[in-house]
């Protein structure tokens, strides 16, 4: 786990991107067991006033957390993990989706306890709020 | 009847136990695209938003409450706190237990927090998993 490298207020972490389809939401409906309708049918999601099909917000909070854990090496690490659902993801019926940019930056370095500020954006939005991963680097 | 300030400190019997097996492990972490190895092999540990698996099915005794009058479909989840003791682990039989923390009324919506301790059948607690929902009143628009 980050084989000894220096952490450092103001770190950034390396960035990632990812694309939702339909098919990654009715994945992560049966892995997760959340199967309210508004994340795979557009009827359903019209009638709760939504202007479309939206990805769980625990997709997304979940998939923040990779950018997080790949940089640590060791997801036994995480302490602990914070998200606001600001805006909803809107994933169309096509082939391409929708695409999601995370990052994340270490705010606080505190003995081995180390804060990592998390950013989630989609089409231009911040998808995630006051996103927050408390990692623990002790021996 | 309506939630109020009135239920906060509600405290709703655990959940049945939850076996935390290799393969939901597995599929789960394939679900958010990731190939950690942690997450693979015969005794694998589980993403840290697993628990989410376990703790969600707490809300339903809350949600169930005859007393609170809350429907579902007006909740939308604001926000999601997990705070680890150590991670969930493939073996793991757990439970969930909700409490209700605080209850705010603001306009046409109450906001209300809560609590799932998720603790191994054996009394071990491993993660309290914090979550704010907004609740929406019933309107005949």
């Amino acid at each position: 786990m980050l084989d000894g490298r220096s952490v450092s207020v103001g770190d950034r972490l390396p960035s990632l991107t990812v694309r939702f389809t339909r098919a990654n939401l009715v994945r992560y409906a049966g892995a997760s067991t959340d199967f309210n309708p508004i994340h795979f049918s557009d009827h359903y999601a019209a009638k709760m006033g939504l202007p479309g099909v939206i990805a769980h917000g625990m997709l997304t909070m979940g998939t923040a957390l990779r950018v997080v854990t790949q940089w640590l090496g060791d997801p036994a690490r995480v302490r602990s993990y914070f998200v606001r659902f600001t805006n909803p993801v809107l994933v169309p019926d096509d082939a391409d989706g929708t695409e999601v940019t995370f990052g994340g930056v270490v705010e606080v370095v505190e003995d081995a306890l180390v804060t990592i500020a998390i950013e989630a954006t989609s089409r231009g939005t911040k998808v995630l709020g006051a996103a927050r991963a408390v990692v623990d680097l002790a021996d | 009847m309506a939630i109020s300030a009135d239920h906060v400190g509600r405290r709703y019997p655990p959940t049945s136990p939850y076996q935390v097996s290799a393969a939901k492990i597995a599929e789960f972490a394939h679900a958010l695209g990731d190939e950690d190895s942690a997450y693979a092999g015969e005794k694998p540990i589980a993403p840290p938003t697993f628990v989410a698996v376990i703790s969600s099915t707490a809300w339903e005794s809350m949600f169930a409450d005859p007393e609170l009058g809350l429907a579902r479909r007006r909740t939308v989840h604001g926000d999601q706190r997990f705070s680890y003791r150590r991670p969930l682990r493939a073996g793991d039989a757990v439970t969930a237990t909700l409490t209700i923390d605080r209850v705010r009324s603001r306009g046409s919506a109450d906001i209300i927090s809560c609590s799932a301790d998720v603790e191994t059948v054996g009394g071990e607690l491993i993660c309290t998993a914090e979550t704010t929902f907004l609740h929406t009143h019933e309107t005949d628009a």
